[in-house]
């Protein structure tokens, strides 16, 4: 909701405070504020009225309020609080409202103006549209979104001339859409209703003149001619909107207010006021205002807490004195007998039905930094986590066996259940198996392997993670080997697996049947080493009683460093040094000429030989280069080598072979 | 993540919370109903929450919240009136993926619940704000600003004062929480006049990338050993 605060300023006698202090009172006693848009006199606020909030705080006079009760101000005028008048009907109608269902559409009101002049509207009109985003379109248009923007009531102008009319008098007909009807929008657009959407008809040819709630159509547009008016205030049922909404794929301002639940009684309020605008700005007479109001609302059920009730849900030790403040700050009507506060709900305060909303409304306005943070009291027994510690403990054993742990989707190319509305179209299931997902990350694994593991021979991956089925969902574990450097071993996973069960003797973890012998062999890639991968349902494997016997490792992590989506490129250099040379002194030399683009280097190998001139030790490291921002060429690399072996060379005895 | 959650599991454990768990497939009941969401909620709505193609269809979980219900009920069934549970576990949400949203990830949901006026907003302040202590460091503050979610009353949107180390501080939002509402209770079948308690939840991935440095919260779970070993290892 976009507030002009010179539209703001409009509802307090006294200026207002900065910008900055608006803000604030509205983040931390209302709603956050999102943006602050423009400057000087033309400043408007965006602020995010809460869900709850909707039905009264989506415009001007809702944030006014808010305002003044959370700093502690009185509106100079408050137009709901302002006496409605008593409007004749006429004999005559000068209009004519049915309501097919008067639980989709609970309150109707029509009034008639007739000699009306459409035309431009004034300057002070023109600015406050702009302030808040809205083009002014006629002085009469203009009014309706006026109103709708000062106190919250969507309004709506027909030009009554182009209603078809029974003896002179327009009809108006509030009923559902039949299959396949349409219309034409205000804005040009074609909209085909589904059936029972809420319309706006004329009752006498039955032609639709309006989306309910929505839109208007351009069936009984106002235009320049335009003398005689029909102009609505009604109250439609919110879901009802909401529905009509999403199917059309139209959201306005009306809608979205509709779909916030707001009052009925708003109704009479928004006709009152958009009556004496229209009338000011384009003349004309009131030929009477028509009220179908089937179920009036009864006024909210008041609203009982104690003071103790209060504090005790609040955790606060807010007085009585304290309570009344907030409680005349938010003008709510209330009656104190010793502690207890009895509240009436106003009828735009949808929001306060049970007395902890009341904690709500005392809590904000007071301050939840008047909100003491306290531990709460030791417990009697010691928290339950055997379920989590036993699944942990399964991951600390793979981790000792050199397995590192990875996550993936849920979502999946091929599994049992389906989605009705999948993000990806590729991955349209709930994951049946861990297996996929495995045997793609070890192929990424092991293209980028010497980068991030070193001259690592082989890679061992593992997930945890729950799989669904057509007969339930449960936790399964995939293992994946791959063997990166020399002869695959066939008893990785099997070795991975007798860990897990050496470790918990008593638990229902089994290798997979018809699994023997390095589990299912996936395809290797092109050229590729073999990879393996086995999975095993945990479905069985007693985590609670695994847990009650676990401790687990406790592993600290540092900063993150994020990795370059460029190639790295790999550069092998082996140097003989005299004894005693430690491995440190070559690793520092070599970091010191390789600089940034070095991105780590690890031994691979060391010997020692004797020869004529003592005992000589080798060093061979291998070098991982790598930028950030471009892919490496041997023109970056091969000067870096060319300085480093220069360098290693330099020393007394060092020979780079 | 596992990482992660291992301390965060940690520091509830020393202020008495257990783990609870429940499906990733979760029935509608227990997403919504339970939780105070009218039947006609937009957060119903396929464009916020995934449905399967099932007779009856279920959302995989948007909220471990779902497991709160749970717990409730089981708390009631059993006669009890006291518990305090974390859920630190996978969400999911139907939204368009990018470098601080994704379709899955994982929150960490927590309740504490006990006779009426034992568990109160102060102490949901004061458990959060010890949490934070032990997980971002000694300097972080907690502050509360009003908020809505139909599960609690009051409810309230938790900021966390954040240093990090050589830079100014600053809040951040780090998640929601407030009062459970008495219709919740209801639904578990506890008597909302004599149990009453707080819950809160948060992005865990949101936790880990402010405090190691992530930039892009689609690293998570993608599967690539370049993330986890993105992370320079520190002595325990």
């Amino acid at each position: 909701m976009k507030a002009s605060v010179a539209w703001l300023q409009k509802y307090f006698d006294e200026p207002l405070p900065r910008v900055e202090e608006l803000v604030d009172a509205l983040t931390f006693h209302s709603s956050e504020v999102e943006e602050v848009i423009g400057e000087g006199e033309d400043v408007a606020l965006d602020v995010k009225i809460l869900p709850d909030r909707a039905s009264y705080g989506l415009c001007h006079r809702g944030v006014a309020y808010e305002l003044a009760a959370s700093l502690g101000r009185s509106l100079s005028e408050d137009p709901l609080r302002t006496p409605l008048p008593e409007y004749r009907a006429g004999k005559p109608a000068p209009v004519v409202v049915a309501i097919d269902d008067p639980e989709k559409c609970r309150r109707y009101m029509a009034a008639r103006i007739t000699g009306a002049k459409v035309g431009p509207s004034p300057e002070w009109l023109r600015r406050a549209l702009e302030r808040v985003g809205q083009r002014s379109i006629n002085n009469v248009v203009d009014a309706t979104n006026y109103v709708m923007l000062n106190i919250g009531q969507p309004l709506h102008a027909f030009d009554a001339a182009k209603l078809e009319g029974k003896d002179g008098v327009p009809q108006v007909r509030v009923r559902g859409a039949h299959a396949g009807e349409s219309i034409t929008s205000l804005t040009g657009e074609e909209y085909t209703f589904p059936e029972g959407t809420l319309l706006i008809a004329d009752g006498t040819s039955g032609a639709p003149l309006g989306i309910a709630g929505v839109k208007g159509g351009k069936a009984a547009e106002l235009t320049e001619a335009t003398t005689d008016l029909v102009i609505e205030a009604a109250n439609f049922e919110a879901a009802g909107i909401r529905k009509a909404s999403q199917a059309l794929k139209l959201w306005t301002d009306a809608s979205l207010r509709f779909q916030n639940n707001l009052s009925p009684e708003l109704v009479a309020y928004g006709m009152r006021d958009v009556v004496a605008l229209i009338l000011e700005l384009a003349g004309g007479e009131l030929q009477g205002v028509v009220d179908a109001y089937p179920n009036p609302e009864a006024p909210h059920a008041p609203v009982t807490a104690t003071r103790e009730m209060l504090n005790g849900l609040l955790g606060t030790g807010f007085s009585t004195d304290d309570i009344e403040g907030a409680l005349a700050r938010l003008s709510l009507p209330y009656v104190i007998e010793g502690e207890t506060f009895t509240v009436r709900p106003p009828f735009e305060r949808r929001d306060i039905a049970i007395w902890q909303d009341l904690a709500e409304e005392v809590g904000r306005i007071l301050g939840y930094e008047r909100v003491e943070p306290a531990a709460l009291p030791a417990m009697q027994d010691a928290p339950d986590q055997k379920r989590y510690t036993g699944i942990e403990a399964i991951k600390d054993v793979l981790v000792a066996h050199g397995f590192t742990e990875i996550s993936t989707p849920s979502f999946a190319a091929e599994g049992e259940i389906a989605l009705a509305n999948p993000l990806q179209q590729e991955r349209p299931f709930l994951r049946a198996s861990l297996a996929a997902n495995m045997e793609e990350a070890l192929t990424r694994a092991a293209s980028v392997t010497p980068r991030v593991l070193g001259p690592e021979p082989m890679l061992k991956l593992f997930e945890l993670g729950t799989v669904f089925t057509k007969d339930g969902e449960h936790l399964a574990l995939a293992l994946g080997y791959r063997q990166l450097e020399g002869k695959a071993s066939s008893a990785v996973l099997d070795e991975a697996v007798d860990a897990l069960t050496t470790a918990f003797p008593a638990s229902g973890i089994r290798k997979p049947e018809g699994m023997q012998g390095g589990g299912s062999s996936a395809s290797a890639p092109a050229g590729g080493p073999p990879a393996s991968l086995m999975e095993l349902s945990l479905e069985d494997a007693g985590f609670d009683a695994i847990g009650a016997q676990a401790s687990l490792a406790r592993i600290s992590l540092g900063a993150y460093t994020p990795f370059s989506l460029y190639p790295f490129a790999l550069r092998d250099i082996a140097v003989w040094t005299p004894e005693g040379t430690e491995e440190s002194q070559v690793a520092l030399l070599i970091q010191e000429q390789a600089g940034p683009l070095l991105a780590r280097m690890d031994l691979f190998d060391r010997f020692e030989k004797a020869g004529d001139e003592g005992v000589r030790v080798s060093y061979a490291f291998r070098l991982v280069f790598q930028a950030d921002d471009r892919t490496l060429s041997d023109a970056d690399i091969d000067p870096l080598m060319a300085r480093i072996t220069d360098a290693l060379n330099a020393n007394e005895g060092w020979q780079v072979r | 993540m596992t990482v992660a959650i291992r301390e965060i599991a940690g520091i509830f454990a020393r202020m008495g919370f257990g783990i609870a768990y429940g499906p990733e497939l979760e029935d509608e009941w227990y997403n919504f109903d339970a939780l105070n969401v009218p039947p006609d909620h937009p957060a119903r709505d396929m464009q916020d929450t995934f449905w399967t193609k099932e007779e009856t269809p279920r959302p995989p979980r948007t909220h471990t919240t779902s497991v709160t219900a749970r717990e409730l009920k089981r708390l009631a069934d059993e006669g009890r009136n006291e518990g305090r549970m974390v859920m630190p576990a996978r969400v999911f949400r139907n939204e368009a993926t990018d470098m601080t949203h994704e379709a899955q990830f994982y929150q960490v949901d927590g309740y504490a619940v006990g006779p009426t006026g034992t568990v109160t907003l102060a102490h949901l302040k004061g458990t959060l704000e010890q949490f934070y202590k032990e997980y971002l460091g000694k300097d972080a503050r907690v502050r509360f600003r009003p908020s809505f979610f139909g599960f609690t009353e009051p409810s309230v949107e938790v900021d966390v004062w954040y240093e990090i180390p050589g830079k100014e501080g600053r809040w951040l939002e780090v998640s929601g929480g407030g009062m459970l509402h008495p219709a919740v209770m209801r639904s578990a079948g506890l008597d909302p006049d004599a149990v009453q308690g707080f819950a809160f939840g948060g992005g865990i991935e949101r936790l880990v990338m402010v405090k190691y440095g992530v930039p892009d919260v689609r690293l998570f779970h993608n599967g690539d050993v370049r993330f986890i070993y993105g992370f320079d290892e520190a002595p325990a």
